[in-house]
């Protein structure tokens, strides 16, 4: 009864939220050119969704998030396998990776244009550098998750060292990784978008900039709520994912 | 009930003997005696009880038995065949709580070492059904650790253990983090186990009573460096029964055991 009763609050909230947005705009309080109201939004939206040129250019996002992730998963796993296995290279990089991570990835922009011009490569490479530092550290902390008892148990009966990468390491890691995927999904579509409103021909980061340097409110707010949709989306679908495997933590 | 009957032959038991080993830990400021010409030997069948203080190398001894750890000095055999490393065929292992992995269930966990030897599933499964009945599981197989009491999992950690049929099972404080209750029960289970396997077994403990009421022969261990201090044979009858707890024998055995321990605490 209780879960059902934080649901309904929650789209309790969502909803009042739609509807104090709607009010300001159709009451003028806020300057409904500056605030179009949800409804005519969501109206947007709709049209927008029609339009074979906006569904290009999210087929061009889509494709340079997921590509700039599918290399920084297993690159920056990898890195941090290795980093979290070998003591010494882990108390050497440790500290550097947090230097690293610890400056905004956007002031390298300008570098990825200069490097790799306008374009795809360089989409896909800041996305790349914007993800795989978090990759990398998620990874360490994964690998430190995997207990000491687990591995004895695993020697004690004498596990080869891939039966123990598989049989232990892996599921053990499993709930820490996918962790790790949803937040490195945040930070990789932050960085293709960025890239795109930066300097872009195309991409719906490249859209929603245009549409907000042309005053084209209605298009930027409906921009606006469909990647809302689709990080949050993602984002649910990996939890769910998560929650499924929750004993594991134990 | 026929213990572990799709494994076939039965093992016999087998042999633990330890010659003269030491170990000595190489620290940055200096080198730690961790053991000191430490002899034993454990005949088959026999129920013995390593108990000592904490720091006294009574877990180290039992890793080497293992093949877990290298001793410094010295020689250790599991019957009759050094052990250079973990031997599953000769030796199984119950570790201290905690050991089991979350992510299989009872059941998956006690097939895990005949997972890693590439038997059948069908084949794996009889054998834990079989592990599981005998340690008292029957019908928990499907159940994940954390759906068990601390109780319950440590009996899958001991079918875990003899799922191979090992000739030694050597186990590492298993109750220590029980409560008392469960821990007495525990104990009577294990010795009904044990008494249906003939299994050896090395058992360490910090519990005098535990040690007393399991064993038949109880090793006192005492620390810096971990060296035996006594070794007593406990001649009280078997089956061991909650009442022998009160009684002078068992009280004796004890006064005995921690007049060596308080010696060197």
């Amino acid at each position: 009864m209780r879960g059902l009763g934080v649901k309904a609050a929650r789209v309790a909230i969502v909803v009042a939220l739609f509807a104090i947005w709607e009010i300001l705009s159709r009451s003028g309080i806020v300057n409904p050119r500056l605030l179009p109201s949800a409804s005519d939004t969501l109206a947007t939206l709709g049209d927008l969704l029609q339009r074979a040129s906006v569904r290009k250019d999210l087929a061009v996002t889509a494709t340079e998030v997921v590509t700039a992730f599918a290399l920084a998963v297993p690159v920056g796993a990898l890195i941090g396998f290795l980093i979290a296995e070998n003591r010494y290279f882990a108390d050497v990089a440790k500290p550097l990776l947090f230097f690293a991570f610890s400056i905004p990835k956007s002031i390298f922009l300008p570098m990825f244009i200069l490097v790799f011009g306008v374009g795809f490569a360089q989409k896909v490479g800041f996305g790349f550098f914007s993800t795989i530092f978090i990759v990398i550290m998620s990874t360490t902390t994964a690998v430190e998750s995997v207990k000491v008892e687990h591995l004895t148990v695993a020697r004690s009966y004498g596990a080869t060292p891939m039966q123990t990468a598989f049989r232990v390491y892996l599921p053990s890691m499993l709930p820490v990784l996918l962790e790790a995927l949803r937040i490195s999904m945040i930070f990789n579509l932050t960085g293709v978008i960025l890239a795109e409103m930066y300097a872009s021909r195309d991409g719906i980061g490249h859209q929603i900039a245009t549409w907000g340097e042309n005053f084209q409110m209605k298009q930027l707010l409906a921009g606006v709520l469909m990647i809302a949709v689709i990080a949050i989306t993602f984002n649910e679908l990996v939890r769910w994912v998560e929650t499924r495997c929750s004993h594991w933590r134990t | 009930m026929q213990p572990l009957a799709n494994i076939t032959p039965l093992k016999p038991a087998g042999a633990v003997e330890v010659r003269n080993v030491g170990q000595i830990f190489k620290t940055t400021t200096q080198d730690v005696v961790a053991l000191e010409d430490v002899s034993l030997d454990v005949k088959p069948g026999r129920f013995v009880v390593l108990v000592g203080p904490s720091g006294c190398g009574k877990s180290t001894l039992l890793m080497m038995m293992a093949g877990l750890r290298q001793q410094t000095s010295g020689t250790i055999t599991i019957s009759g065949a050094p052990i250079p490393e973990p031997d599953p065929n000769r030796v199984g292992v119950v570790f201290q709580e905690a050991s089991l992995f979350p992510w299989l269930t009872a059941e998956e966990n006690v097939e895990f070492p005949l997972a890693l030897r590439g038997v059948t599933k069908s084949d794996r499964r009889a054998r834990a059904q079989d592990a599981l009945k005998l340690v008292g599981l029957d019908g928990f197989g499907k159940r994940h650790p954390h759906e068990l009491s601390g109780g319950m999992k440590q009996r899958v950690s001991i079918a875990r253990g003899l799922v191979q049929d090992p000739p030694v099972l050597l186990m590492d404080e298993p109750f220590a983090a029980l409560d008392e209750q469960t821990r007495m029960t525990m104990g009577d289970e294990l010795l009904r186990i044990w008494a249906a396997t003939g299994k050896t077994v090395v058992f360490v403990t910090h519990s005098l009573t535990e040690a007393v009421y399991l064993a038949d022969e109880v090793i006192v261990m005492s620390p810096r460096p971990g060296r035996i201090v006594d070794h007593l044979q406990v001649s009280l009858p078997r089956p061991r029964t909650y009442e022998m707890l009160s009684g002078d024998t068992f009280g004796s055995l004890r006064d005995r055991i921690w007049r060596h321990i308080r010696k060197s605490a």
